[in-house]
């Protein structure tokens, strides 16, 4: 309103002066647009040694394919054609090295406009807390509500929120069930370890959506990962015979204990509907350790996956780094890459701030590479209307069967013998 | 303090400034952050020392109070409102407290078993924090209150901030070392029961120790909540915490204030340059270079840096050292036996009075039934073979072992069963078979610990200790290293160290084994003038000759009971002690 109304007061009282002003500014600004470097640097601060090296990678994958595909393609029209450059960081795999990774590249890599990162929701809060001071835009595909309840003005959650991934997977999940096999599930198991992202997500299920959907909590089991022995819990599990088991592990070893031993006591293949709530048992790595009759028909509900509309891309990625398939984290990332070159064509200058300002006012339509929404952030910095995406182990690959304009297949309830 | 101690100081100050000094050169906000974490970690290493560095007793679970601290500053914020300012010193005393109830029960262990114990601690407290719902706890941005919050703009104020905590621990930790507190750490370092037969109470000490230790750790803990922002279970409470203030101390040097800052200031900007630099290139080879370079460091220097760096030091300048010390080692070697034998102890009044005491472990009756009298000023030699229990009797008199049946009474009071240190506060004082010298201290130190049984202050046991020294006939080399010294002169300072806490009974457990025939009259020499000034002496030895001359009368042992009492030129005679010590055969020899 303000601005509005001194622009107003200007055209009003247009002067001489004050055109020959304007000139000047559109001047200068053509000057510092053949200044504009030509490449601009946007950060990824991801795991790259310990125990998460694995997504890191992947993430890279991402980044690096869409960096690819925007220089081919032109660049950032805005600035002239300037390439991306990626400016990779490794976060470690603590807390501490994370915060530690943050401050070394807000402090030595002062040209960012943007970064995204970092896998784990523990080590993108510390990582926020530094690039927030230093007033760096972030993406991040991690997913704690606890990220953007912070109050934080340069963070930008483009998945869905833990909470917010359950309120939206189970009814549809719900909707699934009932018209494949023709009847609701009513009592539920739910087998989770107690990492951060299985915590909010139980305590969304809990608190409210099993009353909501009229589920019935028949089992309900912790463990700390690793998980030793998974007997006693798959015990308890085949005991109750519930409709639904929700099966929530953050650890691709702790998923195949978890789902070999459901096999062995004879409840897979769908004599209990297996769902999960992350990527983790649908990561390529499973079928290192399980075959695939032990995963058929197990679903899981996440932020994001390859899907219809992305086949080149899957393709691209089976060529180049032999994934079999697009994960959350290859997707999200690269994705992030075309959202920050969206960002850079509006703000029309390589600078973090003006680049911030446009993630905040972006109003870019339908997202391609994220599921649901708009390319749009709320003042949380959550993405307007993100959704989320079903996938589904079928004949020994995790294929997206929900919502259905994403759909690679259709789903398959298992139905109870 | 005294001089001497203030200017022990300096090179603490001098560190402190320079550091303070480059930090506030540093614009760079990474170097700034990495020259804050070194002295977070230094701390963390001094408090991790202060227990496990002075007293042997290896902690592995010392995260448990970094992350009590870490976590009290998180919370509180989100929960109370309150300024890290006032969280800091709560901390403190959670910690304090904390590490109360954990060496309670935690320190009737030894070894092993409490490195073992103490790495549970913080485990256990990790799940209680993830069961509760604390996985990730972030401080909140105070915008308004900043500084009231301790939430700088400038990041050189953190560094500024370490940094005193750091002097502080450092300046507590040199007071602590140079007193009663860290005399009696060290000697439970060295020998746990040689410290409690010098009249330290090693429980209460350890206890002392291990509240301050965990107040410091939760401090640092406090504050790296701070500097950290974002507190998981895992940050704080993770193995690699504990690991870190081991790794810091090992790698500087163990025992020493330095230890912990030097390992602090090599290895913090080694990791993080490895990682920002090779990382960067070849993620993970970070993790492997770190981990040789320590392999290699420790193979080199076991006992870290520090103690390798001073050895070397010590060697360069040792040649002058002992061109002076070659003179004045003269009056050490001059005592000889030549002195007139002293008049035998008459019949005096009863100092010592053993009734009937036994001992068994299982079916073997180390001592059974043994009852003898000591009278004042009586020199007592206790002989018999190999495993006829004299040691045994020792650890009975002397409280590290509770008697079957049977009573010790010192001065006509029951003491059996009493804790070592109050038998030496009763009065006796004793010597070890093994030596137990603390290498690395100087004569005078090694013997100011036993003299804190009876000295108030800290002069006073100096004085005492220097008195006892003077005794022995070493005040000339007092100030040398207990590690290079001979064993004639080890076993004169042990002597020492149990005569400075002025007892009245003497037990000298084999004080002649390994000396040559010369240096044995020198130590009988010294024993002998000992008894001239008044003290109560029981000896066990083997050595017959130095004996037959030194004793008034014999007690003989054999498979835990007593043979034969008497004059030693009676005892030598009879049949039944040269049969229990050369066998049936020799009796045809023996005079009759």
């Amino acid at each position: 309103m303000g601005s509005e109304n001194k622009m107003n007061k200007t055209t009003k009282g247009l002067t001489r002066r004050s055109v020959l002003s304007a000139a000047a500014a559109v001047g200068l600004t053509r000057v510092a647009r053949a200044q504009q470097p030509a490449e601009v640097k946007v950060g990824l601060i991801v795991p790259l040694s310990g125990i998460y090296t694995r997504p890191g990678q992947v993430m890279k994958m991402g980044a690096e394919m869409g960096i690819e595909h925007i220089n081919a393609q032109g660049g950032v029209k805005a600035l002239g054609g300037a390439k991306l450059k990626l400016v990779v960081i490794d976060c470690g795999d603590t807390t501490e090295k994370a915060k530690n990774a943050a401050q070394r590249m807000v402090a030595q890599e002062p040209d960012l406009v943007a970064a995204t990162g970092a896998y784990l929701s523990s080590f993108t809060l510390a990582v926020t807390e530094v690039t927030e001071r230093a007033e760096l835009p972030v993406l991040t595909l991690s997913y704690s509500d606890l990220l953007t309840d912070r109050g934080f003005k340069y963070i930008f959650q483009t998945a869905a929120t833990a909470s917010r991934q359950s309120e939206l997977g189970l009814p549809t999940l719900m909707k699934l069930a009932e018209a494949a096999s023709g009847k609701r599930p009513k009592t539920v198991a739910m087998l989770m370890d107690n990492t951060a992202t299985s915590v909010a997500t139980a305590k969304a299920l809990k608190e409210k959506l099993f009353a909501q959907e009229g589920l019935q909590l028949v089992v309900e089991e912790v463990w700390t990962p690793p998980l030793s022995d998974a007997t006693p819990l798959i015990q308890k599990v085949r005991s109750a015979k519930p409709d639904l088991l929700l099966f929530m592990p953050n650890a691709v070893s702790d998923a195949k204990l978890g789902l070999e031993k459901i096999s062995e006591f004879g409840l897979g293949q769908g004599k209990v509907p297996t769902v999960s709530f992350s990527i983790t048992i649908a990561e390529p790595d499973m079928l290192q350790s399980v075959s695939p009759d032990v995963v058929q028909g197990i679903m899981t509900i996440v932020a994001n996956w390859g899907s219809k509309g992305h086949e080149d891309l899957i393709a691209e990625l089976k060529a180049k780094y032999k994934e079999p398939w697009m994960t959350q984290n290859v997707i999200s990332t690269y994705g992030d890459m075309w959202l920050m070159k969206e960002a850079l064509e509006k703000a029309g200058k390589a600078d973090r701030q003006a680049v911030a300002q446009a993630f905040r006012t972006m109003d870019a339509g339908p997202s391609k590479y994220y599921p649901g929404g708009q390319l749009k952030f709320d003042e949380k910095g959550r993405r307007v209307g993100a959704g989320v995406v079903i996938v589904q182990w079928q004949s020994g690959v995790p294929v997206t069967v929900y919502p259905p304009e994403l759909a690679q297949s259709q789903p398959f309830w298992p139905k109870k013998s | 303090m005294t001089v001497p101690q203030l200017r022990s100081l300096v090179p603490a100050l001098v560190f402190t400034i320079a550091y303070a000094a480059i930090s506030l050169g540093v614009t760079n906000s990474y170097y700034q952050l990495v020259l804050t974490l070194v002295p977070v970690w230094a701390v963390f290493g001094l408090s991790w020392n202060l227990l496990s560095g002075y007293t042997g007793l290896i902690s592995f679970g010392h995260a448990a109070f970094f992350g009590i601290g870490a976590y009290t500053t998180a919370l509180g914020q989100i929960y109370f409102d309150l300024s890290p300012w006032l969280l800091i010193p709560v901390a403190a005393m959670l910690g304090g407290i904390a590490g109360l109830l954990i060496g309670f029960p935690t320190f009737r262990l030894q070894g092993h078993y409490f490195a073992l114990a103490m790495l549970a601690y913080p485990l256990a407290i990790l799940y209680v924090f993830e069961w509760l719902g604390f996985q990730e706890v972030t401080l909140p941005i105070k915008r308004d209150a900043p500084i009231a919050y301790m939430q700088f703009a400038d990041p050189r104020l953190y560094t500024l901030l370490a940094l005193a905590i750091m002097l502080a621990t450092i300046l507590l930790t040199r007071l602590i070392e140079r007193s009663r507190f860290g005399m009696a750490l060290l000697a439970i370092k060295q020998n746990e029961a040689a410290a409690e037969a010098a009249g330290i109470n090693t429980l209460a000490w350890k206890l002392r120790a291990i509240t301050l230790s965990g107040a410091i750790a939760a401090a640092i803990g406090a504050f790296y909540a701070q500097v950290l922002l974002v507190v998981t279970p895992q940050s704080v409470f993770g193995m690699l915490v504990s690991a870190q203030a081991l790794t810091v101390a090992m790698f500087g040097g163990v025992g020493t204030v330095w230890g912990p800052v030097i390992g602090s200031v090599i290895l913090i900007p080694l990791a993080e340059i490895l990682h920002a630099e090779a990382g960067a290139r070849f993620p993970g080879i970070q993790g492997v270079i770190f981990g040789f370079a320590i392999v290699c460091v420790i193979l080199v220097a076991p006992e870290g840096l520090f103690w390798k760096l001073r050895d070397l030091l010590r060697k360069r300048l040792a040649p002058k050292a002992a061109a002076t010390l070659d003179d004045s080692q003269a009056p050490a070697t001059t005592v000889t036996a030549s002195r007139p034998a002293r008049q035998r102890a008459a019949n005096g009044e009863v100092v010592l009075e053993v009734r009937n005491l036994s001992r068994s472990f299982g079916g073997l009756k180390a001592v059974q039934d043994v009852s003898f009298k000591l009278h004042k000023n009586e020199i007592l030699g206790i002989i018999g073979p190999n495993g006829a229990g004299k040691t045994t009797l020792f650890n009975l008199l002397n409280g590290f072992l509770r008697p079957n049946q049977g009573e010790v009474l010192i001065d006509g009071r029951n003491m059996s069963g009493e804790r070592p240190h109050t038998i030496c506060e009763a009065g006796i004082g004793r010597t070890f078979q093994v030596m137990r010298p603390f290498l690395r201290m100087s004569i005078l130190d090694n013997v100011v610990v036993g003299a804190y049984v009876r000295a108030r202050t800290d002069e006073e046991a100096r004085k005492l200790a220097a008195d006892a020294i003077a005794r022995v006939g070493l005040s000339a080399v007092a100030d040398r290293v207990a590690g290079e010294l001979s064993t004639k002169e080890l076993r004169l300072m042990e002597l020492a160290r149990a005569l400075a806490g002025q007892p009245r009974i003497l037990l000298l457990d084999e004080t002649l084994a390994g000396l040559g025939h010369g240096e044995a009259d020198e130590v009988v020499a010294v024993i002998q003038q000992l008894a001239r000034d008044g003290m109560t002496i029981a000896i066990i030895e083997h050595t017959m000759q130095a004996m037959v001359r030194l004793v008034d009368s014999f007690l003989v042992l054999d498979h835990g009971a007593v043979i034969t009492e008497g004059e030693p030129e009676v005892v030598t005679r009879d049949g039944r002690v040269i049969e229990a010590y050369l066998g049936k055969k020799w009796m045809a020899h023996a005079p009759h």
